[in-house]
């Protein structure tokens, strides 16, 4: 197993190549192969799981080899604790989507492929550890998703895609000015990000101001931030089902997986200077605003949507607080929401497959007709709202204890939105699932094997981690105390010190 | 070179004979006229060319630009169909800030070359008369010959078009790409 | 070495082959019967030039012709890439229904003719012979936009391109005697070594008295000339017009070819013969004028205007004519930087800006082919009615005109962006960089179109013809490798940016 990452990460792009070779019309056959293809990243992902030294803060499994010397471009792969949380989030989630997608029959071949692009280039990012080339997986990954949003999605489907390509594509060239800024910054110059984080202490305070805030820019939109959110309703009603799931599920962590990957270990001043505004009160504002939206909406995707932007507020209130509970309650709500918020998006599909719409008020007493879904609708409604024994209790109270010790007054109003949260879910709970039969879905089918499969590894994740947290906690625990330390301890470079502190 | 009074004077007149016919080309109406001015410019030019020495050049000037050049625009114009209708040939727009810009263009380049380092020969220096047909010659078969085989080329290649983008009038207009 | 006229010829192949085409075809012409040979052999003399030119890389250096042309690394590459230029202007010319019963030796000649003027703008190191190089290309290319018999759209293309194009050049040309008057001399080798004695405004900041304001002056006149070329704001005003008027291939031609070669011409003019090298990477300017200013400004409106504009554009040539002055005002990026890595950039997009948008080009001249059409209209599904194969490779063209990953444009516009980062413009940075994203808006309307529109019930199939399919295929394959493996081009430009200067 010594290049793994490298495996991971091209296995599917192999993938794409093998569906692009076959005939048009094998549609069964192109399925199979888009799930064959990802299944060997799952299993090398548990492998990942099972051996990942959770003692060090090292990056692990490294892979090193030059790329293009004239610009000192290198290949490195390497995880941390951080990175092998996403990328099982990444690998247990394409399956997933793969099953999701069965019930594709338009253009199948090009559908699997592209999905297959979108797979390696998720690995790729949370793997790359020379910063052109995550910038390359970072940019490979917009146009499959244009794509599987333009061709595949709904009705406004062209509007959405296009908004969403444009915004990141807007967010991308300032984190390639950044890059580069960075870049020419160190002597020699490097993309080596391991590099680039051993000589933060040498970036004076103004330099790490704008090139955090180049960064953050990018990387907020991803999240997607307050007031970068606009393109994330639209996206996610217009995209199939999958990929909202993807979207969802492993996207946005990518926004506030690049700000503790970047900002936090390379810009530690500005990162100080930055949390309480940027990432503190605009997580707070996340939060509330995001439920706010939700509570006003009909479609129940739309819903999930805006919960999703409330959701990944707790994110950045965690990791601005700068405690150990805090930090590490961000990384496991990034988890928990990449689950939790999977299956919320998957269970909206399958009624919509079904029924065609999603209307809150379309339907009606569903669980007297689905018994078995609305079974695992509520563990995923419950996990949403945050109840203990389900997973996000867990993180959003870490993070809460962590805003508590940060500033008393975010964490009061980020833990009474959770209020806002349970009225949102519980009111679409009730109007679709409870109440009278509506009469026109009276005969809607259970969720049939397919779908129980690909709900229920979800659904015992989310119930695990509710009650044994440490199966993530310990994973990622060592290496954030690492990166909390950097930011905790950074003092400006010497040479930008006024001179009576000097001896 | 007796007076240097007169060699002024003459500078200023032929400057104004080129300029004035150039003004002629441009804002007079009639297109007849337009052609007529440019030859009082070209021959303002021929005559500017006498005061740098360069009295080959100035007879080629009066011999190809007017003699030839020039008799036969006169000609196209004269032959081509209706000419007399058309009276306007250029039309103005933006005389204003079009005036402006002009001066203010002016206005810098004298100020400019004003006080501009030229390159000037040494003062004192004696001017040798030479014979400029001879220097011409083996300026254009020595040291510049390649630009003047190009040029050869050149009007080889224009000269063909020409012939090819008149010769389009005879053959049926296509409508297809107008639509 | 300094050459006189005799000892030149045996390093002038490529252009001696390249005007015994031209001569040729035009005899040729009057007694061959089979007019498609003709093109054939056009193809076969630009092929021959370009490997003749190539035999010449990393041979001897020095000026030939007493000093008229360059024989170094920087021409030797501008003359690969206009030699390419050429072929593919040709191979498209084939392949092209309208290019069909145009009087083919004409034709060809005048497509083998202005790649020689292109020739000898990428080489001249005189400004008598650098102006001629310029017109000569302009007169030909004005002729070859009208060359469609009977098209009103392309006769007044081509004399609005005649019309700019003289006044153009007329401030050229007064800018380059105000420089003679500076110099005494024609020749580049001379002026920069007169340019030096004015001063370098570096760090000792000794200026001849009254030099700055005249240098100042004839550099803009200057630019005015090689800015009309390149299709820089404000010279552009023709390119939306000729490009669209003239015929698809010269179109092509203009596009990759003259804006190479009038960049070729403006380096040369503006780098070794009027700014000092100082032997680490870095220029000054002569009397340390400051005219980088005027041009970081011009970079800007370039690129902003020729985006802006290009997003209402229905067609298809006319969008990529401001495309391409967008693209026109990336590569001005790497020109203000006074740097050898900016000039470097230049030189890689400049190949890369050859691959992509000669084979966006080859693409819309199959779709004109079968359809007529050269709107956006006639992509609509193309995709989904046969053409998935073009479709795919015109993707690939935008997305890298767009500058996205993991395509050759990207890294092309990444080198720009380096270059420029690494002396700190940040504004120029972010400007270019908001520019690919608003350029990215258009480019992606062309694949919406061929991808997300469904074709109309009545629309006819598409059938890829063989003859350009080739050429887009080579070209898209080029486009991808070099995204992801561009070592050998920015080797090939570093290795080329040598002036020789005598």
């Amino acid at each position: 197993m010594d290049h793994i990452l490298t495996y991971m990460t091209f296995i599917p792009l192999a993938g794409m190549a093998v569906i692009l070779c076959m005939p048009r019309g094998a549609t069964k056959a192109i399925r199979l192969t888009a799930l064959g293809f990802t299944i060997p990243p799952l299993l090398m992902a548990v492998w990942l799981f099972a051996n990942f030294d959770r003692t060090t803060e090292a990056m692990q499994f490294m892979e090193r080899a030059q790329w293009i010397p004239s610009f000192n471009i290198q290949y490195i792969m390497g995880v941390d604790g951080l990175s092998v949380t996403m990328i099982l989030l990444t690998a247990l989630l394409c399956p997933i989507c793969i099953l999701a997608s069965w019930n594709i029959e338009k253009g199948v071949k090009g559908y699997f492929a592209l999905f297959l692009l979108l797979d390696a280039g998720m690995t790729g990012v949370f793997c790359a550890l020379d910063f052109f080339l995550f910038y390359i997986f970072w940019e490979v990954m917009l146009l499959p998703m244009y794509f599987l949003i333009g061709i595949w999605g709904g009705e406004r489907r062209e509007y959405a895609a296009i908004k969403f390509f444009l915004y990141t594509l807007a967010g991308s060239v300032l984190m390639m000015i950044a890059m580069l800024a960075l870049y020419f910054y160190n002597e020699p110059h490097t993309f080596d990000m391991l590099v680039l984080m051993d000589n933060a202490g040498t970036y004076s305070r103004t330099f790490q101001t704008w090139t955090w805030l180049a960064l953050f820019i990018g990387f907020a939109i991803k999240i997607p931030a307050f007031p970068f959110h606009t393109w994330l309703p639209d996206a996610h009603v217009e995209a199939p089902t999958a990929i909202s799931v993807i979207l969802a599920g492993v996207l946005l962590k990518m926004g506030t997986y690049g700000i503790l990957r970047f900002c936090y270990p390379m810009l530690p001043l500005a990162t100080q200077d930055m949390a309480f505004w940027a990432l503190a009160a605009l997580g707070t504002w996340n939060i509330v605003y995001g439920a706010l939206c939700a509570m006003a909406q009909t479609d129940m995707k739309k819903l999930v949507a805006y919960s999703s932007i409330s959701h990944m507020g707790y994110v950045m209130l965690g990791m601005a607080t700068m405690t150990v509970q805090g930090i590490n309650g961000a990384v496991l709500q990034m988890f928990n929401h990449g689950t939790i918020t999977a299956m919320l998006f998957l269970l909206v599909g399958v009624v919509y497959d079904r029924a065609h719409h999603r209307r809150i008020d379309g339907f009606g007493g569903l669980a007297s007709v689905m018994p078995v879904y609305t079974g695992i609708m509520v563990i995923a409604f419950f996990a949403a709202m945050g109840l203990p024994g389900l997973s996000a209790f867990i993180s959003e109270v870490l993070v809460l204890l962590g805003a508590w010790q940060y500033s008393p007054a975010l964490a009061i109003v980020a833990a009474s939105a959770v209020v806002l949260t349970a009225g949102y879910m519980l009111w679409m709970l009730q109007r679709v699932w409870l109440g009278p039969v509506n009469e026109e879905y009276a005969s809607m089918p259970d969720v049939n094997a397919r779908e129980i499969v690909m709900l229920a590894p979800l659904a015992v994740i989310v119930i695990v981690l509710g009650v044994y947290p440490h199966a993530v906690l310990d994973l990622i625990n060592t290496s954030l105390t690492a990166i909390n330390n950097t930011v905790l301890s950074a003092v400006p470079p010497l040479a930008s010190l006024p001179l009576d502190v000097l001896p | 070179m007796q007076g240097p009074d007169l060699s002024v004077a003459a500078f200023l007149l032929l400057s104004a004979l080129t300029l004035g016919g150039g003004g002629g080309v441009i804002f007079s109406g009639n297109i007849v006229y337009s052609a007529l001015s440019l030859m009082v410019s070209f021959l303002g030019v021929a005559g500017l060319y006498v005061m740098l020495e360069a009295d080959f050049v100035a007879g080629v000037q009066v011999l190809v630009y007017v003699g030839g050049v020039l008799v036969l625009t006169l000609f196209a114009v004269m032959l081509t169909h209706r000419i007399e209708d058309i009276k306007v040939s250029n039309r103005d727009v933006g005389k204003l800030p079009g005036l402006a810009a002009a001066l203010a263009m002016f206005a810098g380049l004298i100020a400019a070359l004003e006080v501009a380092p030229w390159k000037l020969p040494a003062e004192g220096v004696a001017h040798e008369a030479f014979a400029s047909t001879q220097s011409i010659g083996n300026a254009l078969l020595g040291r510049y010959v390649l630009p003047f085989e190009v040029a050869s080329i050149v009007l080889l290649s224009v000269l063909v078009g020409a012939v090819v983008l008149s010769r389009k009038e005879v053959a049926e207009p296509r409508v297809s790409d107008d639509a | 070495m300094n050459l006189s006229n005799i000892q030149s010829l045996p390093f002038s192949l490529p252009e001696a082959l390249l005007a015994v085409g031209v001569v040729g075809l035009f005899l040729l012409e009057l007694v061959v019967k089979r007019k498609a040979v003709l093109g054939e052999l056009a193809l076969v003399i630009t092929a021959a030039v370009t490997c003749l030119v190539a035999m010449q890389s990393g041979g001897q250096q020095g000026l030939l012709f007493s000093g008229m042309v360059a024989l170094d690394g920087f021409s030797i590459f501008f003359k690969l890439l206009l030699g390419l230029a050429g072929f593919g202007a040709v191979w498209m010319s084939l392949g092209s229904n309208e290019m069909r019963d145009e009087h083919p030796g004409e034709y060809y000649a005048l497509l083998l003719s202005v790649t020689l003027g292109m020739f000898y703008m990428a080489s001249a190191t005189n400004m008598l012979m650098a102006y001629l190089a310029l017109e000569f290309v302009s007169q030909v290319s004005y002729v070859l936009t009208g060359f469609i018999r009977g098209s009103r759209r392309g006769a007044e293309a081509a004399l609005k391109y005649l019309v700019y194009g003289g006044v153009a050049s007329g401030a050229m040309l007064y800018g380059m005697s105000l420089v003679y008057g500076l110099a005494g001399s024609l020749d580049y080798a001379a002026i920069s070594q007169v340019m030096a004695g004015l001063g370098s405004g570096g760090v000792d900041g000794a200026v001849v008295a009254g030099a700055q304001p005249v240098i100042y002056l004839a550099l803009v006149l200057v630019l005015a000339g090689v800015g009309y070329k390149i299709a820089m704001v404000p010279f552009h005003m023709w390119s939306p017009d000729v490009y669209e008027g003239a015929p698809l291939p010269v179109t092509a031609l203009l596009s990759v070819g003259s804006k190479a070669a009038g960049f070729a011409m403006m380096i040369r003019f503006f780098y070794p013969a009027v700014s000092a090298y100082d032997g680490d990477g870095n220029w000054l300017t002569a009397a340390g004028v400051d005219w980088q200013s005027l041009l970081v400004v011009a970079s800007m409106v370039t690129m902003t205007l020729g985006n802006v504009a290009a997003l209402r554009q229905d067609n298809i040539k006319r969008l990529l004519a401001y495309s391409s002055i967008a693209h026109a005002g990336y590569m001005l990026m790497g020109f203000v930087v006074m740097a050898d890595d900016g000039l470097q950039a230049m030189m890689f997009y400049m190949v890369v800006y050859y691959i992509m948008n000669l084979g966006a080009f080859t693409v819309l001249l199959m779709v004109l082919n079968q359809s007529g059409r050269e709107d956006i209209e006639g992509f609509k599904g193309l995709a989904w009615r046969g053409g998935a194969l073009p479709a795919a490779a015109m993707l690939i063209f935008m997305l890298s005109l767009a500058g996205l990953p993991p395509f050759a444009g990207f890294i092309g516009k990444f080198y720009l962006f380096a270059a420029i980062i690494r002396q700190e413009m940040w504004v120029l940075a972010v400007v270019g960089g908001l520019n690919s994203v608003v350029s990215l808006y258009y480019y992606a309307r062309i694949v919406r179109s061929m991808y997300l529109d469904q074709p109309a019930e009545d629309a006819p199939g598409f059938v890829a013809d063989r003859h350009n399919g080739v050429l887009v295929g080579v070209l898209a394959v080029a486009t991808l490798v070099f995204g992801v493996w561009w070592r050998p081009v920015v080797a090939l430009a570093d290795r080329s940016l040598s002036f020789f200067t005598g």
